[in-house]
């Protein structure tokens, strides 16, 4: 440790005065503007106006249903891929990691893009649907609520899976040999030991999951249409093409306070769990 | 075989179809030789593949990608190296503070981010298109740069610095002999991963983008909403094997992962 405080200073500076110039800053202010009265002085009527609108109040919840669905079916699935994962050979484990992890490298605009090659009217499953003699005419199926649940669900699982996996890793390797042997049957295994020893990676994940389908902007944009928002979309359309500059700053504050609690959750996650670990 | 021994091999199979599937879609579509975007492709050709090269837009957001991906990654290591080392090596007044503000970027969504600029920076202050580009891309990585450089950092003995300025080294004379070549591995690995993040980026750069100057995705998705054709495909068939390239080089060269 150098104990110079203005060398320390001159070298931590540039980088927080940055920041803080072209993205605090600027943040702040916009959040503002959602308080401020016309007629001077503060309020929340932005707010009110903003919940008392039927489109907002549906684009609000449909934002909270679609992350909270995501985010259970990519525990359900990521419990599931993780626990498979972990049991195989070190080799195969090693691939197969990489094969959850290798999406995250594509660009999301590629990966939302293949939906529309598989769900569009033409695409992959209403041939298969139509062959298959399930329905006459094409179903709808982009620009739905679906879609965008099928997209973000691929667009996050990998978060999930990876966090579960190190989460299971670090589980007591006889844990569930010995439940088993005092009798628990599988259900028991998941509910009594599993997640309680996983609780902390399944936060870590569902945290990231949910986030994520918050902040996503380009699944909805593209698999939603501009018929079926989200907070991110609906923002979007707001400042291009209503120019409603005072709903934007609502949805944002609305955004940021989400993200930062779901954040604030995860680091509660992690500090306790380092604080376990640095118990001899 | 029970159903317990097929329960790994199926589970698995099922969710790495689910994760890779549509990927691998793309990339057959992209050798379509039919006119609109198709599964099965009809016919096999490289049209689309070499159309891509010949649309005049993609190759200037491409050109705008790629200065915004490896200028903004440079200008945000050039800020993000110094501090981590402050982080990490000094008793930093208000270490906390200057550690939130500079990895706040990554909490708040990006499309806040770029409205807030172009509200409050680009129109007031009449900044150019590419410059605003620029600086939100730098404030983007910062974050990733900071948490990689400061990783590695964390993981060098400090008392080889100390060594160095006690046999008569500068301050500075040790950090660039001494602590550079020690932490090159974490400082190409967060240049690789902001540039990824950087060209990937899509929310921050749809507001300020401006007419003419767009970022590649931005393109892609303004193009995908005109054009029913397969070069959105072939184009991002592209794009992904030149990510999935540079970070398997990463990982095979630096060991990219113990850094990230």
């Amino acid at each position: 440790m150098f104990q110079n405080r203005a060398e320390a200073l001159a070298l931590a500076l540039p980088a927080a005065l940055f920041a803080a110039a072209v993205f605090l800053v600027p943040v702040v202010i916009l959040l503002s503007d959602g308080f401020r009265s016309p007629v001077g002085g503060w309020t929340i009527s932005a707010y009110t106006d903003f919940f008392s609108n039927t489109l907002n109040q549906t684009v609000f919840l449909r934002t909270l249903k679609l992350g909270a669905l995501v985010t259970v079916v990519s525990a359900v699935i990521g419990y599931a891929a993780a626990f498979a994962i972990v049991n195989l050979e070190p080799g195969a484990k090693g691939r197969m990691t990489g094969l959850v992890v290798l999406p995250l490298m594509i660009s999301p605009v590629a990966r939302t893009y293949a939906w529309i090659v598989i769900l569009g009217r033409t695409g992959i499953v209403n041939q298969a649907f139509q062959a298959l003699g399930l329905t006459e005419a094409p179903l709808r199926i982009l620009f739905s609520e679906t879609a965008i649940f099928i997209g973000l669900l691929q667009l996050f699982l990998p978060l999930m899976i990876i966090s579960l996996i190190s989460a299971l890793e670090n589980m007591p390797k006889d844990a569930i040999p010995a439940a088993r042997v005092l009798g628990a049957n599988w259900f028991q295994v998941f509910w009594k030991v599993v997640l309680p020893l996983t609780k902390e990676g399944l936060v870590i994940g569902g945290t990231l999951v949910f986030t994520g389908c918050l902040t996503a902007y380009i699944t909805p944009a593209i698999l939603g249409g501009s018929k079926v928002l989200m907070l991110e979309t609906l923002l979007y359309q707001q400042v291009s093409v209503s120019n409603n500059f005072v709903s934007a700053s609502v949805i944002a504050f609305i955004l940021i306070v989400m993200s930062f609690a779901a954040n604030i959750l995860l680091k509660r996650v992690a500090t306790a769990r380092n604080k376990m670990r640095s118990q001899p | 075989m029970n159903a317990r021994s097929l329960f790994i091999p199926v589970t698995l199979f099922l969710v790495i179809a689910f994760l890779i599937g549509p990927f691998l879609i793309i990339v057959a579509a992209s050798f379509s030789a039919g006119e609109t975007l198709a599964f099965p492709p009809q016919g096999f050709s490289l049209r689309w593949i070499a159309k891509v090269f010949t649309v005049e837009s993609f190759q200037a957001s491409f050109a705008m990608s790629l200065f915004l991906a490896i200028g903004g990654t440079a200008a945000a290591l050039v800020l993000g190296i110094p501090a981590s080392y402050a982080l990490s090596r000094y008793k930093l007044p208000g270490a906390e503070i200057v550690r939130t503000v500079v990895s706040a970027p990554i909490i708040v969504p990006g499309i806040i981010v770029g409205l807030a600029l172009l509200r409050y920076i680009v129109v007031p202050f009449q900044v150019g298109i590419t410059l605003a580009l620029f600086v939100a891309h730098t404030a983007l990585v910062l974050p990733y740069a900071v948490r990689v450089v400061s990783a590695s950092l964390d993981n060098l003995r400090s008392d080889i610095e100390e060594a160095a300025v006690l046999l008569g080294s500068s301050r500075l004379g040790a950090f660039f002999r001494v602590v550079m070549p020690n932490i090159r591995g974490g400082i190409m690995s967060a240049f690789i991963l902001g540039f990824v993040t950087s060209f990937n980026q899509v929310p921050v750069s749809l507001f300020l983008s401006g007419p003419g100057v767009r970022t590649l995705p931005v393109d892609m998705i303004a193009y995908m909403e005109i054009v029913f054709d397969p070069s959105v495909a072939a184009l991002s068939s592209l794009l992904a094997f030149l990510s999935i390239g540079i970070v398997f080089a990463a990982e095979r060269f630096l060991g990219f992962s113990r850094y990230v």
